[in-house]
């Protein structure tokens, strides 16, 4: 698995059980937790069953990312346009959510496929709510135009107090991520990636991928944004979009490869790691059957090596032996 | 919001199956069995320590270290493809082969319970008789590999307790034992089974079939009286072929589950039975809780799901006890028997308490 998918397993298997089930079943109330802070909550019970609420909380945001009303721009609308009518958000959200659905099951549609579709949107809420201004500047990109009222620079939220940037232009979308790490082998690790990513995307000649850099010092589009935000420790990762990368079904994924970068990044950081533990392991194994090879030799060599030695020992004291019984005799 | 805020994520290995999931839910998010499907079709069988087959696994492809399926996507690739081999890291409750049980907890955090491993403290289980190497090299490959903040592995059987019951016992991990005498009965009686599928299929037929009987010669007399009533039969398609089989199931039926209560069917290293197993248990522990141990013994674990196992136990135990005890009770839970285990680890987890627990 190399791309980190965005529908949460978790939540499409307990919708489509729940889906196949019909009409017997248990009470179910879990909560998960995903990457990044998200939590969902899932609740059904027996005495409504048609009926499942949903509770997703979200990171919590930095201050220069601006929530409204504890959602992202443009997530409500996001919302009822990709679900309709199957899913009803209730206000005020559950304590300590962000954000509370109740998903209607009556109301999916009866052909299969198509409802599996719905379901799988629904457990890919956390790409729609936390991707819905994303989208909305990457879908007026694809349409050549600026989206109104939007500042030179917009500060979205992908993990728990940090943001990545975006310079939305008309015929571009310049993407900035400080990349942030807490291990220092993590860092050293993250930052050869991002390096040879760049370099990957330069000599493979991929030209019809965006554009991507690395700089270990913030770039000319984060003029003005306070200190702290601007902290990386492995450096910062500029991608550059065009409409052609996002027009018609790329939207969707490019939407998600963006929103979850640093989790990508992570994630083949950590393989990293594990294959490298791998080697490691194989290297000590040919080691130590070298080492025992060499003990065998030299043990039986040793062995050898004692045995002539008790030989010669034998034949002494066999010779004494022979010399004092023959004193003996002369003594007698 | 920091580690110790967050649920922490509960993962039970067994033999068979593992169930992953986050600490405060009554039931595991995922259960998926223990098999990895890794892509090797790119090595040298025969000098797996040889350099060459690095540069040939990176000529392979960059990722190809990544190429490998988990759990039930592992079982429909394997059968669909020739290009992967399964493999199976837990033996008899022990973690066998390391790299693939790295690679199997990478799938399950990244993939399936999605979460960040830096983020949340950890609860593993281990199999009581494993080895302090063992549980060393879990250790290090979780704080090196995965970072985690803050590790806790504890006995399984232990945790089966703190799922709400009240005895102690370490029950040998047999687990896939019942699967190799079913397996190993059908091949002997010449039945054709495809091989590659042969622990599987033995695996489904345990869980279908197998049944524990009351008394082994009466069960053997009623085999061969009417066959039809208790021979059943297995269909499937061969995978490789595509052509219908079917297989019949007899005596292995009970023998399977049989293996508990007379070892030697299966090998002659084992002699004691489990209902003295657990009575030599019980006379070791002092004479005034013994009353109360016999009262409340806890069957947990996959193997203890057999059809009429407890039945079965109970009268053994209460011939052995018979004689030096008026009457014994064994009592036991159904509902949350396979993931007793899981469950417990749970509970325990989120008692805030458990935070400062781990090591770190």
């Amino acid at each position: 698995m190399i791309l980190l998918r965005s529908p949460s397993r978790f939540l499409l298997q307990i919708l489509q059980d729940r889906v196949l089930s019909g009409e017997k079943g248990m009470d179910i109330d879990c909560h998960t937790v995903e990457f990044d802070d998200v939590r969902y909550h899932i609740q059904f019970s027996m005495r409504n069953p048609k009926v499942m609420v949903l509770s997703v909380a979200l990171p919590l945001p930095p201050p220069e990312a601006i929530l409204y009303d504890g959602l992202p721009l443009g997530a409500i609308e996001a919302i009822k346009a990709a679900y309709g009518p199957v899913v009803q958000i209730l206000d005020p959200p559950k304590d300590g959510f962000d954000l509370t659905m109740k998903i209607n099951l009556t109301k999916l549609p009866p052909d299969e496929e198509q409802r599996n579709a719905i379901l799988t949107q629904i457990a890919s809420v956390r790409e729609v709510v936390l991707g819905a201004p994303l989208k909305l500047l990457l879908k007026h990109l694809a349409s050549k135009t600026v989206a109104p009222n939007v500042d030179k620079l917009v500060a979205l939220v992908h993990r728990p107090n940090e943001s990545f940037f975006l310079a939305p232009q008309a015929d571009k979308v310049t993407i900035v991520y400080p990349m942030r790490f807490q291990d220092s082998i993590d860092i050293v690790l993250a930052t050869s990636f991002l390096q040879e990513f760049v370099e990957a995307r330069r000599t493979a000649a991929l030209n019809n991928v965006p554009s991507c850099m690395w700089s270990p010092a913030p770039p000319l589009e984060l003029k003005g944004v306070p200190a702290d935000a601007l902290n990386a420790n492995a450096g910062f990762v500029t991608f550059v979009v065009y409409p052609r990368h996002v027009e018609g079904k790329k939207l969707d994924r490019t939407v998600w490869n963006l929103l979850t970068f640093h989790a990508y990044v992570s994630y083949h950081v950590k393989c990293s790691e594990g294959f490298m533990h791998t080697r490691m392991r194989r290297r000590v194994e040919s080691l130590i059957q070298a080492h025992n090879v060499c003990l065998t030799c030299l043990t039986l060599q040793a062995l050898d090596r004692a045995k002539s030695d008790a030989e010669k020992l034998k034949k002494l004291v066999h010779g004494g032996s022979f010399k004092r019984l023959s004193l003996k005799n002369e003594g007698n | 919001m920091d580690a110790t805020a967050r649920p922490a994520i509960v993962i039970d290995n067994g033999t068979g199956y593992s169930k992953l999931g986050f600490s405060g839910n009554s039931e595991p998010s995922f259960t998926l069995p223990t098999v990895i499907a890794v892509n090797e079709s790119f090595l040298d069988q025969t000098e797996l320590l040889n350099s060459a087959n690095w540069i040939a696994q990176y000529n392979a492809g960059v990722m190809a270290d990544l190429d490998f399926f988990i759990g039930d996507e592992a079982l429909s690739r394997f059968r669909s493809s020739g290009l992967y081999t399964l493999r199976s890291p837990i033996r008899h409750g022990q973690v066998d082969d390391w790299d693939t049980m790295e690679r199997f907890w990478q799938q399950c955090m990244f993939s399936y319970l999605r979460c960040n491993p830096e983020e949340h403290y950890f609860l593993l289980t281990d199999s009581p008789v494993s080895t302090p190497e063992s549980r060393e090299c879990t250790g290090e490959i979780m704080f090196e590999t995965f970072n985690v903040p803050g590790l806790y592995i504890s006995v399984q059987s232990v945790l089966s307790l703190s799922a709400g019951y009240a005895y102690l016992k370490s029950i040998s991990d047999e687990n896939s034992d019942p699967s190799v005498v079913s397996s190993g009965g059908l091949q002997e009686r010449g039945e054709l089974l495809p091989p590659e599928d042969s622990l599987d299929i033995s695996r489904k037929v345990k869980e279908m079939y197998c049944y524990t009987c009351s008394d082994i010669v009466k069960e053997f007399k009623k085999h061969d009286k009417k066959p039809d009533k208790y021979i059943k039969h297995w269909s499937a398609i061969k995978p490789k072929t595509g052509v219908p089989y079917t297989i019949d199931i007899g005596y292995e039926r009970f023998l399977g589950p049989e293996i508990f209560f007379n070892p030697e069917i299966y090998s002659v290293d084992f002699s004691t039975p489990l209902p003295e197993l657990i009575d030599s248990c019980v006379q070791s522990a002092p004479i005034d809780t013994r009353r109360a141990l016999y009262k409340n013994i806890v069957l947990s674990g996959g193997s203890t799901m057999f059809k009429d196992f407890h039945k079965r136990l109970q009268s053994d135990i209460k011939k052995i006890v018979d004689d030096r005890v008026a009457a014994t009770n064994a009592r036991h839970r159904v509902e949350v028997r396979s993931y007793a285990v899981w469950f417990g680890g749970s509970v325990a987890a989120s008692n805030p308490e458990f935070y400062e627990v781990p090591a770190t």
